[in-house]
């Protein structure tokens, strides 16, 4: 699934090395964080969400025959750690 | 790639179909999808492709959401990827076409009521393409007209009497 998204992401930005998905798997669902360059946030988007919407859809088809949940989240470029 | 056999004759255009079949491929593998693409009609610029495999009937051939879906992103990737020129249709267990069946009996249905009570009548939101299905179904009576309003994707069609 992880594989997907990132596939799909990478597809549709015009950064695809600035993308990261991360995968939190919790008790009934997985949530999958999408990180894409700041620059790039519209088109994983889409207009109207079209196109996270269509990666939920997919995505979801593909977990129920695991009897999974899957929460995708499209945010932007990941938070800069400042370990000072 | 698959063993099956395709419909279309890859070779009788320019463009790479096979590629676009290929990279469809690709997104049901990554996806953990069990579905193969075969191709079957190629009407330019459409390449009408059947999913085939045990998700097929399961989830693809019961709601146009999963097919919708699919079909909106391969397209966007397939462009990206191999060229504008191809578009993608997908179908799996014959929805398309048992849905367009059905959208062309409601437009008959509805189109009967608009003119009987001289009312509009405002539907669902629809993907463009089943919004132009309904359209065609009832455009060439004299009686009503057809006009669409609101934004992608709740863009609805409304029946108007004329």
């Amino acid at each position: 699934m992880k594989a997907f998204i990132e596939y799909l992401v990478q597809a549709v930005v015009d950064l695809p090395e600035e993308v990261r998905v991360d995968e939190e798997p919790g008790e009934i669902a997985t949530t999958y964080r999408v990180h894409v360059a700041p620059s790039d946030l519209g088109k994983a988007i889409g207009k109207q969400g079209r196109i996270a919407n269509a990666m939920r859809v997919l995505a979801k088809a593909s977990a129920m025959k695991h009897k999974r949940r899957v929460y995708l989240e499209v945010v932007g470029a990941p938070a800069e750690v400042n370990a000072d | 790639m698959s063993a099956v056999s395709h419909d279309v004759d890859f070779s009788a255009y320019a463009s790479p179909l096979e590629a676009v079949v290929a990279e469809l491929d690709q997104i049901l593998q990554v996806a953990e999808l069990d579905l193969e693409p075969v191709a079957r009609v190629w009407n330019e610029p459409h390449l009408e492709i059947e999913l085939v495999g045990p998700d097929a009937a399961g989830t693809f051939g019961r709601s146009g959401k999963y097919l919708d879906a699919l079909q909106y992103v391969a397209n966007l990737v397939v462009v990206r990827r191999v060229g504008p020129g191809v578009r993608i249709i997908v179908d799996a267990c014959g929805y398309r076409e048992q849905r367009a069946a059905t959208l062309t009996e409601l437009a008959l249905e509805f189109a009967a009521q608009v003119k009987e009570r001289q009312e509009e009548c405002e539907l669902d939101p629809l993907p463009p393409h089943e919004r132009r299905l309904v359209h065609q179904a009832i455009s060439d009576d004299p009686g009503i007209r057809t006009y669409s309003e609101g934004e992608e994707p709740d863009r609805r069609l409304i029946i108007a009497p004329r």
